[in-house]
């Protein structure tokens, strides 16, 4: 793409440095309603976001329209003008990367028929069960990305993605499934519609719960909701120094059950969120936020580590099509010792309900209960039919009493379930 | 084109202007362009859909090829699709009172940094605020012969302030965004109210969970009536028999004085002067004295489910529409603010919203209160912090039994199918009996 040299090369006339992130992708879908297919939809994105330095001013601009590059350029650096400047020591150097892609799957293919296969599976899946399937949809997709800045660097990337998802209902119990995957063997589509079908009759003619503190365990589902709305975000070094984050002072210290151990992984095989290199091209490393319980440090981009002194830890991401970058992880990790944690009377919350209205900066939330359950030596009993459960989510990982074995990937987190052994829970 | 019964093509052109200001540091400003357009054809079975980044308007061959295309996809469909008939027709967009695109950046910039500035406070650790300005260039044409254009600018600001003390940190937050025009002049006072509210939040205590008494304030109302009856309102949604409202038509569901209205020619922030099929916009009575009266519907829902009024279909540039709110609200009763106090005598006042979420299939909604007070013999007394309220659609609107007369609408975003469009909600005070509350606070 001789345009991005030239792009470079123009932006050098007048700034210090310049970067150029450009990503082409295509995609297919196809929707139900109830059991009938009923659109389908192909998409052909492209995105451009084009940021320059220039004593220290970061200036950016982008656009889906990769021939508008010169006024992209333009926006770009008028935009540094206005930036207050800051401590700057260089977009990276190019490194020795390896170039076969982490998460690519050449044998995907973006083709409409699949997709009515893939639903057509999901059905078939969800026929075991009596609920009504209400919706469904399955998407493939696969784009290439070019990363080039001033020093040289010009990186390339493939991706390929597999979603899918099903919601079922029987009378007033609803269910929900999902999958999302790189490669389309490791795509299970009858489980998805399984499940989905599963929670929607098991949940049905649920009782209620009189209010008070219970043994609970977590899917990583609901844990996921919970972590990535409030304990994610105040791991990012902005965030932190900022004052944005209630884990800035508390480095070095315990902060979670000492089982418990919270990592970044961008080098993780088959992983959604894998990549050699971040989104401003520093060399990716696993990075680790909790070790045993305790806090080490926080995720970084090159804006944030020049500000404050610190390394980047390779966190950059880019959100969306031609978005520019920010600190954010690659396939967020939480693991530890793993246990048998379903083997006495607990309730089993498999998703929540308005976990996003949760305070990011105190970590207090209440949430309506999804799916809740009684089990028992891992057994689904009777169904809660509704319940509020309160807490917080950074008190609540000192309180954590066990890992279950399994793990699942819920968007770029990768998770396994949450035993806690009391939590406050509101019946109606 | 055989077999093709209809097509639409939407094409959206635009500009984003954002700035970002961080404890006093500009973090980022600029303008960004974009060029999304979204084609579809109703083929014998079902949809084919395009979505064409960067789209040149083509007519001729040129265009017949990409209907082939959108019309090869909808092989895989399954199942004839009717259309409902709807009247057609556009409403002017208000004019501005001033064009943001005749103030400098530099000078947006400066008043932004006015608002972050005024929520210095010595317990502050962070002030953020963010301006946004979005201006979209909107052509609908269908095979019909209808066709539309409309530019529509929305602007605003979001003003962060977070206090922090001993381990205990705590957030404030105002937003407004607009369809009127530039609107960050003479604002500082929001920044200071947020910094007031993060502060006063520090010694804010928290509610204990259980059923009691709760006044809303008009934002949360408004988000309560969006939650609770909005979405299960949505056409689509009752179509897939994913609504507990679904085959409820006539049904008494609130008390008289309840009527929950979504009203998309209404000059606030979801205003939309079309929806998205090329439909007349026009207000629709969702609840009327308490009755189940008319489902919000596109063209699609509204021949397949009935009983409701299309004009609600809704698409982010590029994306295909959906059934989606735009200006929710309660109407306004009778009653005073003094008067629902003094009737709730014993409970919480619950102010400001971070949001909420329903499963309407399910019929169970949540939502989220900024801050509230303790009620005591009618009158505000402690200020308490993160307070959720879940309800039951079909059951909790019989508990809203006095309804004021300060109807105000909020601004804000609504979520659906992965699409974000900028909605409003709005009510007067309202007062709910066995308002079911989220907290682990202790007595």
């Amino acid at each position: 793409m001789a345009w991005i040299d030239d792009l470079i090369r123009e932006g050098e006339k007048s700034v210090d440095e310049v970067e150029v992130f450009y990503v082409e992708g295509t995609s297919v879908s196809a929707d139900l309603k109830q059991k009938k297919v009923n659109l389908a939809t192909t998409s052909r994105d492209c995105g451009l976001g084009i940021r320059t330095i220039h004593k220290g001013r970061i200036g950016s601009s982008s656009t889906n329209d990769p021939a508008r590059w010169r006024d992209c350029l333009a926006a770009a650096v008028a935009s540094g003008h206005l930036a207050t400047p800051q401590a700057w020591n260089g977009l990276p150097e190019p490194a020795p990367l390896p170039a076969s892609p982490l998460s690519f799957d050449p044998s995907l293919v973006c083709d409409p028929a699949i997709c009515r296969d893939l639903l057509a599976q999901m059905l078939e899946g969800a026929s075991g069960h009596t609920a009504e399937v209400t919706a469904g949809s399955a998407a493939l997709s696969v784009s290439t990305a070019t990363l080039a800045n001033s020093h040289g660097i010009r990186y390339g990337g493939q991706y390929s993605g597999a979603s899918l998802s099903l919601e079922a209902i029987e009378r007033q119990s609803t269910g929900y499934e999902f999958d999302h995957v790189c490669f389309m063997e490791d795509l299970n589509p009858h489980r998805v519609g399984e499940q989905a079908a599963f929670f929607a009759s098991r949940s049905a003619d649920g009782k209620d719960i009189p209010t008070g503190d219970y043994p609970v365990v977590l899917s990583p589902i609901a844990y996921a909701e919970l972590l990535g709305n409030v304990l994610v975000p105040a791991l990012n070094g902005r965030s932190v120094h900022s004052g944005r984050s209630r884990l800035a002072p508390l480095v070095g210290q315990t902060i979670a059950d000492p089982r418990i151990c919270m990592y970044d992984d961008p080098l993780r095989p088959r992983a959604a969120g894998s990549t050699w290199w971040d989104a401003e091209g520093t060399p990716t490393r696993r990075t680790d936020f909790i070790r045993d319980g305790v806090l080490l440090g926080f995720a970084y981009d090159l804006k944030t580590a020049y500000r404050y002194g610190k390394e980047s830890t390779g966190s950059a991401v880019r959100g969306g099509f031609g978005g520019l970058p920010a600190i954010g992880h690659h396939n967020f990790i939480v693991d530890g010792e793993r246990d048998d944690i379903l083997d006495e009377r607990i309730v089993y919350v498999h998703n929540v309900v308005g976990a996003h209205t949760a305070n990011p900066m105190s970590g207090d939330f209440s949430v309506e209960l999804s799916n809740a359950f009684w089990m028992e030596d891992g057994k689904f009993e009777e169904p809660i039919r509704s319940a509020m459960m309160s807490g917080n989510v950074f008190d609540m990982h000192k309180e954590i009493a066990g890992l279950s074995r399994e793990s699942r990937a819920v968007g770029s987190l990768i998770l396994p379930s949450v035993k806690l052994n009391k939590q406050h829970i509101i019946g109606k | 084109m055989a077999g093709v019964n209809y097509y639409d093509l939407r094409h959206v052109t635009g500009q984003v202007t954002h700035i970002d200001i961080d404890n006093g540091v500009v973090e980022s400003a600029g303008t960004s362009f974009f060029n999304k357009a979204v084609l579809r054809v109703l083929d014998r079975t079902g949809w084919g859909i395009l979505q064409i980044d960067n789209y040149t308007p083509c007519t001729g061959r040129k265009f017949d090829e990409l209907i082939v295309s959108a019309q090869k996809l909808a092989r895989i469909t399954e199942q004839p699709v009717e259309l409902g008939e709807v009247p057609h027709g556009i409403l002017p967009v208000p004019p501005m009172k001033e064009d943001p695109r005749t103030v400098s950046i530099e000078e947006k910039s400066s008043l932004l940094a006015g608002i972050e500035d005024a929520a210095r406070h010595p317990l502050v650790t962070n002030r953020r605020a963010n301006y946004i300005e979005r201006i979209e260039q909107v052509r609908f044409e269908d095979s019909s012969g209808s066709e539309y254009r409309y530019e529509i600018c929305r602007s605003g600001f979001n003003v962060l302030a977070v206090a922090s003390r001993n381990g205990n940190v705590q957030m404030g937050y105002e937003r407004e965004h607009t369809i009127h025009g530039f609107d960050l002049r003479h604002r500082q006072e929001s920044g200071k109210k947020a910094a007031d509210t993060a502060v006063a939040l520090l010694d804010a205590g928290a509610v204990k969970g259980g059923k009691m008494r709760a006044v809303l304030d008009p934002e949360l109302a408004g988000v309560f009536a969006h939650e609770a009856v909005g979405h299960a309102s949505e056409g689509d949604l009752i179509q897939e028999g994913n609504s507990v409202l679904k085959g409820r038509t006539g049904e008494k569901i609130g008390g008289e004085i309840l009527t929950i209205v979504d009203d998309p020619s209404l000059h606030e922030f979801g205003f939309c002067p079309v929806d998205a099929e090329g439909t007349a916009v026009v207000r629709t009575e969702i609840i009327s004295r308490g009755v189940i009266s008319a489902f919000l519907h596109c063209r699609e829902s509204l021949a397949a489910v009935g009983n409701g009024i299309a004009g609600h279909a809704r698409a982010m540039p590029g994306e295909p529409p959906l059934v989606r709110m735009s200006n929710t609200f309660i109407e306004n009763g009778d009653a005073t603010r003094e008067e629902i106090f003094s009737e709730c005598r014993n409970g919480i006042f619950l102010a400001g919203s971070r949001g909420g979420q329903v499963d309407p299939g399910r019929g169970i909604f949540q939502f989220n209160a900024e801050y509230g007070y303790l009620v005591e013999n009618g009158e505000c007394t402690k200020m308490i912090r993160d307070v959720s309220l879940s309800g039951e659609i079909l059951s909790t609107l019989h508990s809203i039994t006095l309804c004021g007369n300060d109807r105000k609408m909020s601004p804000g975003y609504c979520g659906k199918g992965g699409q974000s469009v900028p909605v409003s909600d709005g009510a007067p005070h309202v007062l709910l009996l066995d308002a079911v509350v989220g907290g682990h606070g202790v007595d």
